[in-house]
């Protein structure tokens, strides 16, 4: 009741202020005139009459101004009224306020770049109903088969549904166009658990999922829509060939939605049911086999991700998925196949390894940070230099009775203004810069993730705070000083001596030295980064990375058989080697630096080894099992198409097929670790046990990367292809001349033609993959060199403003100088000498703390130490030469000023 | 010696406003006058305070205000207390005389 009497009573003052300022005129007149009637009434003159009842109670217009302060409408109105002026105030010195507000800008729009891309891969919870209610269920190998989830699906209680689903890449061709996609398959449940709906055409529902192979069902995501169906109102309802076989699109998500896994997008949904055609088994011919994984216990390839009911939590979840596996093994015994739950983790606690994400984010919040702090220092000393010459002003309004704290709320309204201007700037400078990230798209591969901006409600309120607090933090000091200055001397426009100048500056030149410092500690980063990354883009793969082309041919989306894959591949290669331009083309299951790695078990006779074996495909290898190797199969005269010295022996031949002996080829790393007894060629290897085959060693190539280019030589071996046939091939093309443009595009044309259905997305360089492996390296310190710079321009316009500023105040004693007879040139270095000997504690300082911190960074660097002596030698040289630079503009002033007119001016 | 003060005792004007009012609805001139002549001058009200007070209990809901003619043929704006003023004016009563009660009974003890 009594808030809303308030408000109204409040408001009411607000809207109608002349009338309620009339009100209360006649209020405080009637009573004044009242007073007065009655002391007059009582014998007292007129005069007597009024003065005494203005003593007591204050004449008119102090009473007004008692009653009217009284309420909260009042501070509403000082605001404005703050605002107003402080707006006003900012147009009359434009300088001033232009450089204030790009310093911010620079400041808080980098922050808001930053925080938007942690916020769409870090905090933004999916773009689901109810996602805090979501978590991800995991086995002890991490993935699920089919009917393992299925029955736990069944059965659970916890959950008030759990679906299921797998990552998938195929061929989808729309129209005459056919690429690669990368997409989800899904159980019919999956849009339904997650809360989904479509933006045009409807989700996949469990009536897409009850027969397999009976649902040629797809739903696709908003930004293939846009990319592939260019936006078309008429994609609902298309057919697409998905794998080579005909798919209805049912419906369009809606943008934003990229999948149920945060920092993964997928672009195509299909039912769990088509499983055998969009989903094949990999690593062997599904063409030959029953391609069905749905029946087999021993493939797991499935998350699952599920809705808790209420009250129920990810422990009490866990126990009951593992009671219920316990239960079903007792009633159909799996031998041993079945696997158990090992974790249910809430969803927004994020899947995978994060810890690598949450590092980088770290770094990057702290580099723009310290950007901010270095904009803040340099508004708040450019601030500093202008309350010299609104000491007047302050003076007066002093002496009129403003309070200190009514003066120093107004100069804050003034920096935060400012400040809120700074972020509206850096906003859409924000903006700016990442809409041409987007356009220019991080290669497929290069991240782990997927990157991607979103700045939203919570992005502007973190703008929003962040320009508050910035206000605050540079506005703060010199609010608190300069209304406090010494009322006479500020009245009568006279400087205060030495006592007030020598202490404004020495503050002003801490700050300078502490952004100096600042920027020091940025710039050797970003120089360690810089290095390491040349010394890492300096590096030789070991084979020609620009006279060779590559694709992959992924015949195995297609459910070609082993019979039609030979002919396939025997066909490819004859066809491009006949392209003119070409000297000869072969092929190979991994493609160096792409990502993939075969891991066998090894047995070399002769020596000892536990007899297990084992095959399974990784994407890093580097922790190895003692007893395992890299391996690759690979075509005839791969080696010689990739340039890749053969140091011993020879390369595979068309002499080694599945008549002839087995044979084996290794590297120079191989040779070292197991085959040291005795010459490498002749001795014989097993990948499958005691049993064999044994496979004779006839070749040993010189090292080259196969994971990254900073990795240090591991064991390789390589079978033929004619002896160990594989699906999932590569093609490598060598041009004759020394690049491949020339030929790219026939080959594209020439594999199109053979097979119209496989996905070719590009037919690129090896040097693509090697400037893809570089990426983050090389974005990392170009940012980071970014934001160095950024940092660098910012502390030298403040120490320019710190060196002006000096000089103005000191007019008076240069002139006097020079009138006595010193040189002007003395007198410029004199400046340049002070300024100088700023910088220097500056950058002291910076190499300090510099030294101290960036031992965190071990572990992004390659081939440079964190305390590197190039870097840390040069960049003192560098920001001393631009600090002189910048206090050689204002000490070339100093030359100029004439003694007389100096002398003159107080 | 000093005069003796004649300022409100503290805490104490919402009260005197209060009882004043409820006698009969006035303006602002009108309750000083009428505390200083009940008070016999012991207490005297200063005006602005008055009026700030009026504005404060107003926004509490214990006063209502409207412009109204004096016997001057004057306008001015009048006070009158509402049902929560009244019970205000009670709370207070009592509160006074319990501690007025108390203070009284303290200094009449003997040493």
């Amino acid at each position: 009741m009594r808030l809303w009497l308030e408000l109204k009573h409040g408001l009411a003052r607000l809207l109608r202020r002349t009338r309620d300022e009339r009100e209360l005129q006649d209020e405080v007149q009637h009573y004044l005139e009242q007073s007065i009637a009655e002391r007059v009434r009582n014998g007292a003159s007129e005069e007597d009459a009024r003065r005494a009842v203005r003593h007591a109670n204050g004449n008119a217009l102090y009473m007004r101004e008692e009653v009217r302060s009284f309420g909260w409408e009042q501070r509403v109105e000082t605001l404005t009224s703050d605002i107003r002026y402080a707006w006003r105030r900012l147009r009359q010195t434009p300088a001033f306020t232009i450089v204030a507000v790009l310093s911010l800008a620079l400041g808080i729009g980098a922050n808001t770049a930053i925080f938007s891309l942690i916020n769409a891969t870090l905090l933004k919870p999916l773009p689901v109903e109810r996602p805090e209610e979501l978590a991800y269920v995991r086995s002890s190998s991490s993935s699920f088969s089919y009917p393992d989830l299925d029955e736990l699906r069944r059965l659970n209680t916890a959950f008030s549904g759990l679906a299921a689903f797998g990552g998938i890449t195929g061929s989808l061709r729309v129209g005459d166009e056919t690429s690669l996609v990368v997409g989800a398959i899904v159980t019919g449940n999956f849009f339904s658990v997650l809360g989904v709906n479509a933006a045009a055409g409807r989700v996949i529902n469990t009536d897409d999922d009850r027969t397999p192979g009976a649902h040629p069902v797809a739903v696709i995501s908003h930004r293939l829509w846009q990319s592939r169906f260019v936006g078309s109102a008429q994609a609902v309802g298309r057919d697409v060939r998905f794998n080579g076989q005909s798919f209805t699109v049912i419906g369009v998500l809606p943008p934003g939605f990229h999948g149920a896994v945060q920092g993964q997008v997928r672009d195509i949904y299909v039912p769990m049911m088509m499983q055998a055609v969009a989903r094949p088994p990999r690593g062997q011919y599904s063409g030959d086999m029953d391609a069905n994984l749905l029946n087999r216990r021993a493939n797991r390839w499935l998350t699952a991700i599920g809705r808790l009911r209420a009250g129920n939590t990810p422990e009490q979840a866990l126990a009951q998925l593992t009671v219920i596996s316990q239960q079903q093994e007792r009633l159909q015994p799996a031998n041993g196949q079945r696997i158990s739950t090992a974790a249910v983790i809430m969803v927004k606690d994020g899947l995978g390894d994060r810890t690598q994400l949450v590092t980088v984010s770290r770094l990057l919040l702290f580099v723009v940070g310290a950007v901010l702090l270095i904009a803040c220092v340099n508004v708040a000393n450019l601030t500093i230099a202008q309350s010299g010459a609104r000491r007047k002003e302050v003076a007066v309004r002093l002496a009129l009775g403003a309070t200190r704290h009514r003066l120093i709320r107004q100069l804050l309204t003034e920096s935060i203004m400012l400040s809120a201007l700074g972020a509206t700037t850096g906003w859409v400078l924000s903006w700016s810069a990442i809409r041409a990230m987007r356009a220019a798209p991080t290669p497929e591969g290069a991240l782990p993730i997927t990157l991607d901006f979103s700045m939203d409600a919570r992005v502007l309120l973190y703008t929003a705070v962040l320009a508050v607090a910035t206000g605050i933090l540079f506005g703060l000091m010199p609010a608190l000083t300069s209304s406090r200055p010494q009322l006479v001397p500020a009245l009568k426009d006279q400087g205060t001596g030495k006592s007030d100048s020598r202490a404004g500056l020495g503050g002003r030149s801490t700050l300078v030295v502490a952004q100096l410092a600042l920027s020091v500690v940025l710039l050797v980063t970003a120089g360690l980064f810089l290095r390491s990354f040349a010394r890492t883009q300096s590096l030789q793969a070991g084979y020609d990375t620009e006279r060779v082309a590559f694709s992959p041919l992924r015949i195995n989306l297609l459910r070609y058989t082993r019979a039609q894959g030979r002919t396939f591949y025997r066909q490819a290669v004859e066809r491009i080697e006949a392209i003119p331009g070409v000297e000869s083309a072969s092929l190979a299951r991994w493609a160096p630096l792409e990502g993939g790695n075969s891991i066998r078990s090894l047995l070399v006779q002769g020596i000892e080894g536990p007899p297990e074996v084992f095959s399974r495909e990784v994407s890093d290898p580097t922790v190895l099992a003692a007893n395992a190797v890299n391996v690759n199969t690979v075509g005839t005269r791969w080696f010689a198409t990739m340039g890749i010295p053969i140091a011993q022996g020879r390369d595979f031949t068309v002499q080694d097929d599945s008549g002839s002996t087995a044979v084996a080829i290794v590297n120079e790393a191989f040779v070292e670790k197991h085959l040291v007894n005795a010459p490498a060629i002749g001795q014989r290897v097993s990948l499958d046990g005691p049993k064999g085959p044994w496979r004779e060693v006839v070749g040993v190539v010189r090292n080259f990367k196969v994971t990254s280019l900073t990795e240090v030589p591991q064991p390789l071996l390589f079978l033929p292809l004619l002896q160990s046939h594989e699906t999932g091939m590569t093609i490598f093309v060598r041009s004759r001349s020394g690049s491949t443009a020339a030929i790219e595009n026939q080959v594209r044309s020439e594999i199109q033609s053979l097979e119209h259905n496989l996905p070719l997305s590009s037919v690129n360089a090896m040097s693509a993959l090697v400037s893809t492996s570089l990426y983050t390296a090389r974005a990392g310190a170009r940012l980071l060199l970014a934001f160095a710079l950024m940092a660098l321009l910012l502390a030298a316009i403040g120490l320019y403003g710190v060196v002006a500023y000096t000089v103005s105040r000191r007019t008076r004693e240069i002139g006097l100088r020079m009138a006595l007879g010193a040189q002007p040139n003395a007198m410029m270095f004199g400046v340049v000498r002070q300024a100088a000997t700023l910088a220097g504690v500056g950058i002291l300082t910076g190499l300090v703390v510099a030294l101290g911190t960036t031992r965190m960074l071990d572990a992004f660097l390659f081939g440079v130490e964190s305390y590197d002596g190039a870097t840390f030698a040069t960049i003192p040289f560098l920001l001393l030469a631009v600090a002189i630079a910048a206090s050689v503009v204002p000490a070339r002033r100093a030359m100029r000023i004439d003694p007389i007119r100096a002398l003159r001016a107080e | 010696m000093d005069e003796p003060s004649t300022d409100v005792i503290q805490g104490t004007l919402d009260m005197l406003i209060l009882k004043t009012l409820s006698l009969e609805p006035m303006h602002g001139f009108g309750v000083a006058r009428r505390i200083e002549q009940i008070t016999r001058d012991v207490f005297k009200v200063n005006g602005g305070s008055l009026l700030v007070a009026f504005k404060r209990m107003e926004r509490e809901g214990l006063l209502e205000s409207e412009w109204r003619e004096t016997e001057n043929s004057r306008r001015a704006k009048f006070y009158n207390l509402t049902r929560a003023g009244r019970k205000r004016l009670e709370q207070e009563r009592a509160d006074w005389s319990r501690r007025a009660g108390a203070i009284t009974r303290l200094l009449a003890t003997e040493a």
